[in-house]
């Protein structure tokens, strides 16, 4: 097992222009396993830039990136999306659930591209969704579902193929605040309990509460990294 | 789970993809069903022409047709006769003296094509005597009896009993002549056919050219007509003296219009389909856009490039193959009825161009089988454009897409 589950190194993205812009402005970060880590920052300090990157959804300009060991920065594309099959979970700030599917087909769909059988599947998924304390809403569809409990699915789904962490971006940004404690709750109980690693952005205060570290970011550059208890 | 996910695609917007189907449905039908429409008028046609005017195949003097020379006469036709009779599938054999002639009525003449026929076997080659409506075929004249069609009669001011005179030029290469009394009058609705040919018996021209039992033309009717093409060929080979050719070589074009009557429909289909297939791209690239956060998002958390493609191939081909065969359905069942119960065209133009008044349209059953081929071929086709769109997004863009 490695000692960090994330590390960047001397990791930058630069968006050329006429004027080029430093999204990510040569970032070191080791996070270790267990982690329930915050990314905060005012808009535009490369919050979402630097998930990006760790997930593996951008190439950095340069310095690299590895998870649990494996560099992957130089991937292919389609070796990347293979890796961040396997390795990653993404909940995003829109939900992002494929409507036509149940919560239970959202959360199931993963595992299918993962190639697992279908009763391994089905019964996976009925257990996250249970955990997420959406058993009743199996087979409810996204537009039959709150904003809160849209989340709680992509929690679930995000879980759903066994990743290394869990990337959440804005993860709390359209709910409102019992639905947003409800989800800090199951992601805190998930990382206390089961050891999931979570990274997420945001820069809600009920989150940045939450976390046990609280990285801040300014014009690409960590100025602050603190743990709290 | 990709096909119910493919699937619960299409009725995402079930306006727009029922405008599509039915669009797909109605191209097709709308395009077998014409096509069906024409082969079935031409092969009236053809029927019509065979039966009534060339037979399913003919037999000459090399130089007869070319030529039409009354000295052009068959050499030793008693046994190629024989030899044909005997053949299975030969329906009906007729010896036929054709030659051109000056046909005078009361105050009028006019040139026209006389065929001195045996009647009762011109009748089962021809069935010329099933369309007499005035009199009788060869039947109530004891001497030199004539047929021709109601359009001849009023042109030449004739009626049943009149008298027409027949001038030719004999064997000799003089001019003769003889009187003839109208003893039946036709109606084939066929005014090109009506307007060329009067029918006298064999023996009678006979007399008139000198011509001492010889005959120009063997026709000859077979139980199918697609037997006419190997038979024809096979007494060509035993007498390469003669020319011996099968209806579709009988009449220039003929056999280039078969040919062209086998492809039609594919040609008319796939004018349609190229049509459709810009409006399927284009519906299915508006589906594409509209979920671009959606296949952000699916790129994102790891469902590769090839599942992506198949996602976006399978919606087209789901959604044509719905209209597809719905297309299909209706054109079969419309074919399958029409060809029953028949289409009446009416009006005096088609009847004028030689073709029947009602049409019953016709397909061979392979056609559907291809149709339903180049329908896949299209699906796939139209899927090109919008799945490799949906593969250009890039994931963190596209997710962040509103």
């Amino acid at each position: 097992m490695n000692e960090f589950v994330i590390e960047a190194r001397n990791l930058s993205k630069v968006y050329p222009g006429a004027v080029d812009v430093h999204a990510v402005n040569h970032i070191d970060l080791q996070i270790e396993n267990d982690e329930f880590t915050a990314i905060v920052g005012p808009s535009g300090s490369g919050k979402t830039t630097l998930l990006n990157l760790i997930g593996g959804l951008d190439r950095p300009s340069t310095g690299e990136i590895l998870v649990n060991g494996h560099q992957i920065h130089d991937l292919t594309d389609n070796q990347l999306i293979d890796f961040r099959l396997r390795h990653i979970g993404f909940v995003f700030q829109s939900y992002n659930l494929i409507p036509v599917l149940t919560a239970l087909e959202n959360t199931e769909f993963i595992m299918l591209m993962q190639n697992i059988p279908k009763a391994q599947r089905e019964q996976r998924a009925i257990e996250l969704l249970n955990e997420v304390g959406l058993g009743e809403k199996l087979h409810s569809r996204p537009t039959q579902l709150s904003g809160g409990q849209q989340q709680r699915v992509a929690v679930a789904r995000a879980l759903a193929s066994k990743p290394d962490f869990v990337l959440a971006d804005e993860p709390t940004a359209n709910l409102d605040s019992e639905s947003a404690f409800n989800l800090l709750d199951i992601m805190a109980r998930l990382n206390k309990e089961e050891g999931i690693t979570f990274l997420f952005s945001t820069h809600d205060q009920r989150v940045i509460d939450r976390a046990r570290r609280v990285i801040t970011l300014e014009d690409g550059r960590i100025v602050s990294d603190i743990r709290q208890s | 789970m990709l096909w119910k996910v493919a699937w619960r695609n299409i009725w995402r917007n079930r306006t727009r993809s029922l405008v599509i189907i039915i669009a797909i449905a109605l191209g097709l039908w709308a395009g077998v069903f014409a096509s069906a429409f024409v082969v079935g008028m031409m092969h009236e046609k053809i029927d019509s022409l065979i039966k009534l005017e060339i037979s399913d195949f003919q037999v000459h003097h090399p130089k007869f047709r070319d030529e039409q020379d009354v000295r052009f006469f068959i050499a030793e036709p008693e046994k190629l006769i024989e030899g044909i009779r005997r053949e299975e599938g030969v329906r009906g054999v007729s010896e036929r003296l054709v030659v051109n002639a000056m046909i005078s009525g009361p105050g009028q003449s006019g040139a026209a094509q006389v065929f001195g026929v045996d009647p009762e076997r011109e009748a089962v080659v021809s069935g010329l005597n099933t369309y007499i409506d005035s009199g009788a075929w060869f039947e109530g004249i004891k001497r030199n009896p004539i047929v021709l069609s109601h359009r001849l009669a009023e042109k030449y001011h004739v009626k049943l009993r009149s008298k027409l005179v027949i001038t030719v030029q004999d064997v000799h290469g003089e001019i003769t002549a003889a009187s003839f009394r109208v003893a039946g009058i036709f109606d084939t609705k066929n005014p090109p056919f009506d307007d060329r040919q009067v029918y006298v018996r064999r023996s009678d021209l006979d007399a008139l050219l000198g011509s001492e039992g010889k005959v120009h033309e063997i026709a000859v009717s077979l139980d199918d007509h697609e037997q006419a093409d190997p038979m024809a060929s096979k007494f060509a080979a035993v007498r390469s003296d003669l020319e011996i050719l099968p209806w579709m070589d009988l009449t220039p074009g003929m056999r280039l219009m078969i040919g062209m009557l086998d492809t039609y429909t594919y040609y008319i289909v796939g004018i349609i389909m190229l049509a459709l297939l810009f409006s399927i791209i284009n519906t299915m690239l508006m589906a594409v856009l509209e979920r671009v956060r959606e296949i952000g998002m699916l790129m994102a958390v790891g469902m590769n490039k090839m599942r992506v493609f198949s996602m976006i191939v399978l919606e087209t081909i789901m959604l044509t193959m719905i209209g597809g065969p719905v297309g299909l359905i209706l054109a079969w069942g419309s074919v399958n009825y029409f060809g029953k119960v028949g289409i009446n065209v009416g009006g005096s133009a088609y009847a004028d161009m030689g073709f029947a008044a009602t049409v019953y349209t016709r397909l061979v059953p392979q056609t559907y089988l291809i149709i339903t081929l180049m329908v896949i071929g299209m699906a796939i086709l139209a899927a090109i454009y919008p799945a490799r769109k949906a593969l250009q997004l890039n994931p963190s863009e596209a997710i962040r897409k509103i």
